[in-house]
Protein backbone atom coordinates (compact mmCIF):
# COMPACT_ATOMS: atom_id res chain seq x y z
CA UNK A 1 0.00 0.00 0.00
CA UNK A 2 1.33 3.41 -0.95
CA UNK A 3 1.81 5.80 1.96
CA UNK A 4 -0.09 9.02 1.40
CA UNK A 5 1.84 12.23 2.05
CA UNK A 6 0.49 13.99 5.10
CA UNK A 7 -0.21 17.72 5.05
CA UNK A 8 0.86 20.25 7.65
CA UNK A 9 -1.88 21.87 9.71
CA UNK A 10 -1.28 25.14 7.84
CA UNK A 11 -1.68 23.34 4.52
CA UNK A 12 -4.96 21.81 5.72
CA UNK A 13 -6.11 25.22 6.99
CA UNK A 14 -5.48 26.71 3.53
CA UNK A 15 -8.33 24.52 2.26
CA UNK A 16 -10.92 26.15 4.54
CA UNK A 17 -13.66 27.53 2.31
CA UNK A 18 -13.15 24.87 -0.38
CA UNK A 19 -16.56 23.95 -1.85
CA UNK A 20 -17.91 21.21 -4.07
CA UNK A 21 -21.39 20.59 -5.34
CA UNK A 22 -23.17 17.43 -6.35
CA UNK A 23 -26.68 16.43 -7.31
CA UNK A 24 -28.74 13.27 -7.01
CA UNK A 25 -32.19 12.28 -8.15
CA UNK A 26 -34.04 10.47 -5.41
CA UNK A 27 -35.61 7.70 -7.45
CA UNK A 28 -37.15 4.42 -6.40
CA UNK A 29 -33.90 2.51 -6.85
CA UNK A 30 -32.04 4.79 -4.47
CA UNK A 31 -34.77 4.53 -1.84
CA UNK A 32 -34.98 0.74 -2.19
CA UNK A 33 -31.20 0.26 -1.93
CA UNK A 34 -31.12 2.32 1.26
CA UNK A 35 -34.09 0.55 2.86
CA UNK A 36 -32.74 -2.91 1.98
CA UNK A 37 -29.34 -2.05 3.39
CA UNK A 38 -30.53 -0.86 6.77
CA UNK A 39 -33.48 -3.26 6.96
CA UNK A 40 -36.18 -0.57 7.10
CA UNK A 41 -39.49 -2.11 5.95
CA UNK A 42 -41.59 0.96 6.82
CA UNK A 43 -44.42 1.03 4.21
CA UNK A 44 -44.22 4.84 4.19
CA UNK A 45 -41.10 4.64 2.02
CA UNK A 46 -43.05 2.80 -0.70
CA UNK A 47 -45.53 5.61 -1.32
CA UNK A 48 -43.25 8.37 -2.51
CA UNK A 49 -41.62 9.63 0.67
CA UNK A 50 -37.88 9.27 1.17
CA UNK A 51 -36.63 8.10 4.57
CA UNK A 52 -35.03 11.14 6.23
CA UNK A 53 -31.86 9.20 6.90
CA UNK A 54 -31.34 8.51 3.23
CA UNK A 55 -30.00 11.86 2.19
CA UNK A 56 -28.55 12.96 5.46
CA UNK A 57 -26.69 9.86 6.58
CA UNK A 58 -26.01 8.17 3.31
CA UNK A 59 -26.17 9.37 -0.22
CA UNK A 60 -25.18 12.97 -0.32
CA UNK A 61 -23.50 13.89 2.94
CA UNK A 62 -20.00 12.59 2.41
CA UNK A 63 -18.50 16.00 1.84
CA UNK A 64 -15.22 14.89 3.34
CA UNK A 65 -14.65 12.27 0.67
CA UNK A 66 -15.74 14.56 -2.15
CA UNK A 67 -13.73 17.62 -1.12
CA UNK A 68 -10.51 15.65 -0.79
CA UNK A 69 -8.88 17.92 1.80
CA UNK A 70 -5.53 16.29 2.73
CA UNK A 71 -5.15 14.83 6.20
CA UNK A 72 -2.56 16.14 8.68
CA UNK A 73 -2.22 12.84 10.55
CA UNK A 74 -2.15 9.18 9.53
CA UNK A 75 -5.44 7.98 10.96
CA UNK A 76 -8.95 9.35 10.55
CA UNK A 77 -12.40 8.33 11.74
CA UNK A 78 -15.82 9.97 11.77
CA UNK A 79 -16.16 12.04 14.93
CA UNK A 80 -19.79 13.12 14.88
CA UNK A 81 -22.54 14.73 12.89
CA UNK A 82 -25.55 17.02 13.15
CA UNK A 83 -28.50 17.08 10.79
CA UNK A 84 -31.33 19.56 10.59
CA UNK A 85 -34.31 18.39 8.55
CA UNK A 86 -36.12 21.38 7.07
CA UNK A 87 -38.53 19.84 4.55
CA UNK A 88 -39.48 16.26 3.67
CA UNK A 89 -37.76 14.77 0.63
CA UNK A 90 -39.95 12.98 -1.90
CA UNK A 91 -39.36 10.38 -4.57
CA UNK A 92 -38.49 12.22 -7.78
CA UNK A 93 -36.85 15.18 -6.04
CA UNK A 94 -33.44 16.21 -7.32
CA UNK A 95 -31.25 17.16 -4.38
CA UNK A 96 -28.46 19.65 -5.01
CA UNK A 97 -25.89 19.65 -2.25
CA UNK A 98 -23.18 22.18 -1.53
CA UNK A 99 -20.35 20.91 0.67
CA UNK A 100 -17.80 23.18 2.32
CA UNK A 101 -14.75 22.51 4.47
CA UNK A 102 -15.39 25.08 7.20
CA UNK A 103 -13.08 24.53 10.15
CA UNK A 104 -9.91 22.88 11.46
CA UNK A 105 -9.51 22.50 15.21
CA UNK A 106 -6.06 21.47 16.44
CA UNK A 107 -6.62 19.29 19.51
CA UNK A 108 -3.05 17.99 19.83
CA UNK A 109 -1.78 17.48 23.35
CA UNK A 110 0.90 15.59 25.27
CA UNK A 111 -1.15 12.48 24.45
CA UNK A 112 -0.40 12.94 20.76
CA UNK A 113 -1.51 14.68 17.60
CA UNK A 114 -5.23 15.14 17.05
CA UNK A 115 -7.39 17.47 15.00
CA UNK A 116 -11.03 17.88 14.07
CA UNK A 117 -11.97 18.70 10.49
CA UNK A 118 -15.47 20.13 10.13
CA UNK A 119 -17.56 19.99 6.92
CA UNK A 120 -20.93 21.66 6.35
CA UNK A 121 -23.43 20.61 3.68
CA UNK A 122 -26.60 22.34 2.52
CA UNK A 123 -29.12 20.23 0.63
CA UNK A 124 -31.68 21.92 -1.66
CA UNK A 125 -34.40 20.45 -3.84
CA UNK A 126 -35.12 21.22 -7.48
CA UNK A 127 -37.23 24.22 -6.42
CA UNK A 128 -34.28 25.74 -4.59
CA UNK A 129 -35.84 25.01 -1.19
CA UNK A 130 -33.44 23.98 1.56
CA UNK A 131 -34.46 20.49 2.68
CA UNK A 132 -31.63 19.73 5.12
CA UNK A 133 -28.42 21.11 6.57
CA UNK A 134 -25.73 18.84 7.94
CA UNK A 135 -22.38 19.13 9.68
CA UNK A 136 -19.87 16.29 9.74
CA UNK A 137 -16.74 16.15 11.83
CA UNK A 138 -13.76 13.95 10.99
CA UNK A 139 -11.26 13.23 13.75
CA UNK A 140 -7.69 12.71 12.55
CA UNK A 141 -4.87 11.52 14.81
CA UNK B 1 -47.97 1.43 11.46
CA UNK B 2 -49.40 2.94 14.65
CA UNK B 3 -49.43 6.71 15.07
CA UNK B 4 -48.16 8.11 18.36
CA UNK B 5 -49.51 11.47 19.58
CA UNK B 6 -48.02 14.23 21.71
CA UNK B 7 -50.36 13.38 24.56
CA UNK B 8 -49.13 9.75 24.59
CA UNK B 9 -45.52 10.79 25.19
CA UNK B 10 -44.09 11.40 28.65
CA UNK B 11 -40.74 12.73 29.78
CA UNK B 12 -38.51 9.86 30.89
CA UNK B 13 -40.29 7.30 28.69
CA UNK B 14 -38.23 4.86 26.66
CA UNK B 15 -38.41 4.76 22.88
CA UNK B 16 -39.01 1.17 21.71
CA UNK B 17 -35.62 -0.47 21.11
CA UNK B 18 -34.54 -1.28 17.55
CA UNK B 19 -32.15 -4.21 17.16
CA UNK B 20 -29.65 -4.46 14.31
CA UNK B 21 -26.82 -6.87 13.50
CA UNK B 22 -24.86 -5.45 10.56
CA UNK B 23 -22.70 -8.03 8.77
CA UNK B 24 -19.82 -7.60 6.36
CA UNK B 25 -22.47 -7.95 3.64
CA UNK B 26 -24.33 -4.97 5.16
CA UNK B 27 -21.12 -2.93 5.06
CA UNK B 28 -20.65 -3.74 1.37
CA UNK B 29 -24.28 -2.75 0.72
CA UNK B 30 -23.77 0.49 2.64
CA UNK B 31 -20.57 1.30 0.77
CA UNK B 32 -22.39 0.82 -2.53
CA UNK B 33 -25.47 2.72 -1.46
CA UNK B 34 -23.66 5.60 0.19
CA UNK B 35 -20.53 5.91 -1.90
CA UNK B 36 -18.38 5.66 1.22
CA UNK B 37 -15.55 3.46 0.00
CA UNK B 38 -13.10 4.17 2.84
CA UNK B 39 -11.01 0.99 3.13
CA UNK B 40 -11.47 0.94 6.90
CA UNK B 41 -14.92 -0.55 6.31
CA UNK B 42 -14.05 -3.46 4.00
CA UNK B 43 -10.29 -4.14 4.04
CA UNK B 44 -9.28 -5.99 7.20
CA UNK B 45 -5.54 -5.52 6.58
CA UNK B 46 -6.08 -1.78 6.19
CA UNK B 47 -8.14 -1.75 9.41
CA UNK B 48 -5.32 -3.57 11.21
CA UNK B 49 -2.80 -1.05 9.90
CA UNK B 50 -4.88 1.62 11.63
CA UNK B 51 -4.85 -0.29 14.89
CA UNK B 52 -8.27 -1.96 14.70
CA UNK B 53 -8.82 -5.73 15.04
CA UNK B 54 -11.37 -5.84 12.22
CA UNK B 55 -13.20 -3.62 9.76
CA UNK B 56 -15.54 -1.11 11.39
CA UNK B 57 -19.24 -0.55 10.94
CA UNK B 58 -19.71 2.87 9.31
CA UNK B 59 -20.67 5.48 11.89
CA UNK B 60 -23.17 6.90 9.42
CA UNK B 61 -24.82 3.49 9.12
CA UNK B 62 -25.34 3.60 12.89
CA UNK B 63 -26.79 7.10 12.47
CA UNK B 64 -29.12 5.72 9.79
CA UNK B 65 -30.28 3.08 12.27
CA UNK B 66 -31.02 5.89 14.75
CA UNK B 67 -33.16 7.70 12.17
CA UNK B 68 -35.12 4.45 11.75
CA UNK B 69 -35.47 4.17 15.52
CA UNK B 70 -37.18 7.57 15.41
CA UNK B 71 -39.31 7.13 12.28
CA UNK B 72 -40.59 3.76 13.59
CA UNK B 73 -41.57 5.51 16.83
CA UNK B 74 -43.11 8.78 15.61
CA UNK B 75 -45.29 7.16 12.94
CA UNK B 76 -46.30 8.42 9.50
CA UNK B 77 -47.42 11.85 10.72
CA UNK B 78 -44.31 12.52 12.78
CA UNK B 79 -41.23 14.40 11.51
CA UNK B 80 -37.61 14.30 12.57
CA UNK B 81 -36.42 17.89 13.03
CA UNK B 82 -32.84 17.49 14.24
CA UNK B 83 -30.37 14.78 15.10
CA UNK B 84 -26.90 15.09 16.56
CA UNK B 85 -24.60 12.12 17.12
CA UNK B 86 -21.07 11.52 18.30
CA UNK B 87 -19.08 8.49 17.23
CA UNK B 88 -17.32 7.53 20.47
CA UNK B 89 -16.83 3.80 20.10
CA UNK B 90 -16.45 1.19 17.43
CA UNK B 91 -18.87 -1.44 16.21
CA UNK B 92 -17.72 -4.52 14.36
CA UNK B 93 -19.66 -6.66 11.87
CA UNK B 94 -21.62 -9.48 13.46
CA UNK B 95 -22.23 -7.62 16.71
CA UNK B 96 -25.79 -7.11 17.87
CA UNK B 97 -26.41 -3.37 18.22
CA UNK B 98 -29.28 -1.98 20.23
CA UNK B 99 -30.65 1.40 19.14
CA UNK B 100 -32.33 3.07 22.09
CA UNK B 101 -33.79 6.36 23.18
CA UNK B 102 -35.37 8.17 26.10
CA UNK B 103 -37.65 11.21 26.07
CA UNK B 104 -36.06 14.17 27.86
CA UNK B 105 -38.49 17.03 27.17
CA UNK B 106 -41.76 17.89 25.42
CA UNK B 107 -43.11 21.32 24.56
CA UNK B 108 -45.14 23.32 22.07
CA UNK B 109 -43.32 25.92 19.98
CA UNK B 110 -44.66 27.91 17.01
CA UNK B 111 -47.65 25.58 16.89
CA UNK B 112 -45.50 22.45 16.66
CA UNK B 113 -45.63 19.70 19.26
CA UNK B 114 -41.99 18.93 19.82
CA UNK B 115 -40.26 16.16 21.72
CA UNK B 116 -36.57 15.98 22.61
CA UNK B 117 -34.85 12.68 23.28
CA UNK B 118 -31.52 11.15 24.07
CA UNK B 119 -30.71 8.50 21.48
CA UNK B 120 -27.86 6.05 21.30
CA UNK B 121 -26.44 2.85 19.84
CA UNK B 122 -25.35 0.32 22.44
CA UNK B 123 -22.81 -2.45 21.73
CA UNK B 124 -22.92 -5.99 23.23
CA UNK B 125 -20.82 -4.77 26.19
CA UNK B 126 -23.55 -2.27 27.05
CA UNK B 127 -21.45 0.74 26.03
CA UNK B 128 -23.11 3.71 24.36
CA UNK B 129 -20.86 3.84 21.32
CA UNK B 130 -22.92 6.39 19.39
CA UNK B 131 -24.76 8.74 21.74
CA UNK B 132 -26.77 11.68 20.52
CA UNK B 133 -29.86 13.81 20.78
CA UNK B 134 -32.93 14.27 18.61
CA UNK B 135 -35.85 16.64 18.20
CA UNK B 136 -39.04 15.33 16.60
CA UNK B 137 -42.47 16.80 15.89
CA UNK B 138 -45.54 14.63 16.45
CA UNK B 139 -49.25 15.27 15.90
CA UNK B 140 -51.56 16.28 18.72
CA UNK B 141 -54.95 14.56 19.25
Amino acid sequence: MTEKKLATLDEVRSHIGRKREESMEIDGTVIRAYCECIGDANPQWKVGIAPPGLVTTAMISSGAMLLGVPLPFKRSVAGGADWEFVKPIKKGDVIHTSHEFVELQDKSSDKGPRALMVYRSTHKNQKGETVAVSTNTIMTY
Amino acid sequence: MAQIHYEDIHEGADIPTLEKTPTTRTLVQWAGASGDFFELHYDKEFAKSMGFPNVLVHGRLEAAYLTQLLTDWIGPKGEIKKISVQYRGNAFPGEKLLCKGKVTKKYVKDGQHLVEAEIWVENPAGQRITPGTAVVAVPSK
